[in-house]
């Protein structure tokens, strides 16, 4: 067996564990964890909500450690520093379907339980904030001229990074200074027992499902990179030949 | 425990649902999305691994 | 010659460049008041309550204002092929990237010196608070526009739709630094609270943001 054949299969194979932990949770968190007592059954939306939001802070740092490794292998080892461009879009992308997910998930969460769509409190704000980041770094990704993308993004993803910390900070301070009303008590309120077998296999669910996503998306990058060098070296040894 | 109370007609349950279809629409739109490009970019024939690519 | 050498050099040409036509800077003045105007218009604001949006108007203003300089300003290098000559000459690509952001800031600078004065007058504004604070945030966050500013305007150098994405990348990562600067200058304005905190996390920002687009303007120009 070739050993993308061999990667195929433990690809497929996590895909199938993947899609069972989520069915198992999903079930867990509609049928089997208890109704809260205040907000009834919209807090189901909570087993899906945190775990996401959770997980979707996790994948930045991905892209920036991946972006690091770009940056410091691409006058060394371009080969690698490729590699590491393609973890880097994939994390990336991951981000934004992530924080995508949070977002809405929490609107509609708020509506229903709260009444409200939206409020600019701390922590929707930095979530927003975070989106935009990486939503602008797919952004310049595709409008960047090619050959230039991957220095560029790396370089933007260097900045995201630094001004995560300082969004944070800023947002807080804003919130502390002008107060605004805090709906979502978080993971931190604590969880009743009842209820952390649903929260937990969701958590372990949806991160499962994140790596086999950001598995699948590198896979799939590797290839365009690999059919454009494919181009190049054709291209190349095109031109070689005419030269006789 | 029977489901069916998620096709209730208060907000709750309706936006419970939503929430639900947007995660599997988000996230299985997106896996689709790399599964049809997977499907049609076809095989790097020389550049397979980049360790053998001298040997063709 | 010293890096200081270099950066005087770089700053000195696109002072001298600018002066000769004065496009930016004239189209900055026009454009900041037209805001300033429009945003007259969306809030017709009594005079209490000017003191609460003024700051986020000017800073608005000057935001959509200086970005329309930005994008011009590395249209100077792609003229002649003087970039290729910038990446050859020897002098360090940072001094280039110094030079042309405190040119940036000069110019973001007058637009500011004839604008205040106006929205004085157009919101009948007297700071209730420390005004002479505001001496310390008008170049903290003027820099902090700028300095980003030109950075992301390089790396759009070379892409399609090159004006449409400074705004795009530029907006996301100045916001904390937007958030300091409108705070402290409503905090002043208003005087309901300590500008402090948000003066000092303006600081913060330029350091941090300084150095790093120091460190990396040499990768961003050799990005081929």
């Amino acid at each position: 067996m070739t050993r993308s054949r061999i990667y195929g299969l433990v690809g497929f194979v996590w895909f199938l564990m993947t899609i069972a932990a989520i069915v198992y949770a999903t079930r867990l968190a509609l049928v089997v964890a208890p109704t809260e007592a205040t907000m009834g059954n919209v807090q189901r939306i909570f087993y899906y909500h945190v775990p996401t939001s959770m997980l979707s802070l996790l994948f930045p740092y991905v892209n920036f450690f991946a972006s690091l490794c770009y940056l410091y292998w691409r006058s060394r080892d371009p080969l690698k520093a490729l590699t590491a461009d393609a973890v880097a879009i994939a994390s990336a992308e991951v981000t934004v379907v992530y924080a995508s997910i949070c977002l809405l998930t929490g609107m509609l969460w708020g509506r229903a339980a709260w009444g409200i769509w939206w409020t600019w409190d701390a922590r929707l704000t930095s979530m927003l904030l975070l989106w935009l980041l990486y939503v602008s770094y797919l952004m310049l990704r595709k409008l960047s001229a090619t050959g230039q993308a991957h220095t560029l993004a790396a370089v933007l993803s260097v900045f995201a990074a630094i001004d995560v910390p300082i969004v944070y900070m800023s947002i807080q301070w804003w919130r502390t200074q002008h107060p605004a009303p805090v709906f979502f008590g978080g993971p931190d309120t604590g969880i009743d027992a009842s209820m952390k077998p649903a929260f937990g296999y969701n958590v372990l669910g949806w991160a499962m499902w994140g790596i086999f996503l950001l598995l699948f998306r590198y896979a799939l990058e590797r290839r365009r990179q690999q059919v454009e060098q494919d181009a190049a070296l054709q291209a190349i040894e095109a031109s070689l030949e005419i030269a006789q | 425990m029977k489901l069916s109370w998620i096709f209730g007609p208060s907000m709750e349950a309706h936006h419970l649902l939503y929430a639900y279809v947007t995660v599997w629409l988000i996230q299985g739109g997106y896996a689709a999305w790399i599964a049809w490009h997977w499907a049609h970019t076809g095989r790097a024939l020389r550049t397979q691994n980049p360790d053998r690519r001298d040997e063709s | 010659m010293t890096y200081a050498g270099h950066v005087v050099n770089h700053l000195r040409k696109d002072i001298r460049l600018e002066w000769r036509s004065r496009d930016s800077i004239n189209g900055m003045l026009f454009f900041a008041l037209l805001v300033v105007v429009v945003f007259a218009f969306a809030f017709d604001p009594t005079a209490a309550m000017s003191r609460q949006i003024a700051g986020g108007i000017l800073w608005v203003a000057l935001l959509f204002a200086s970005v329309i300089a930005l994008n011009q300003s590395w249209t100077r290098e792609q003229r002649n092929r003087v970039l290729e000559a910038q990446r050859m000459a020897p002098s360090p690509a940072s001094a280039l990237f110094l030079g042309k952001a405190l040119a940036n800031f000069l110019f973001v600078a007058i637009v500011e010196a004839v604008l205040a004065p106006l929205f004085i007058v157009f919101y009948n504004l007297h700071a209730l608070g420390q005004g002479w604070i505001l001496a310390a945030v008008m170049p903290l966050g003027t820099w902090a526009l700028v300095c980003n500013g030109t950075f992301f305007a390089a790396l759009g150098l070379r892409t399609r739709n090159r004006e449409l994405l400074l705004p795009l990348i530029l907006f996301p990562i100045s916001i904390p630094a937007l958030l300091g600067m409108m705070q402290a200058t409503t905090g002043i304005l208003s005087g309901e609270f300590d500008p402090g905190p948000w003066v000092r996390l303006l600081i913060a920002y330029n350091i941090a943001f300084t150095t790093v687009c120091l460190l990396l303007f040499e990768t961003v120009l050799s990005a081929e």
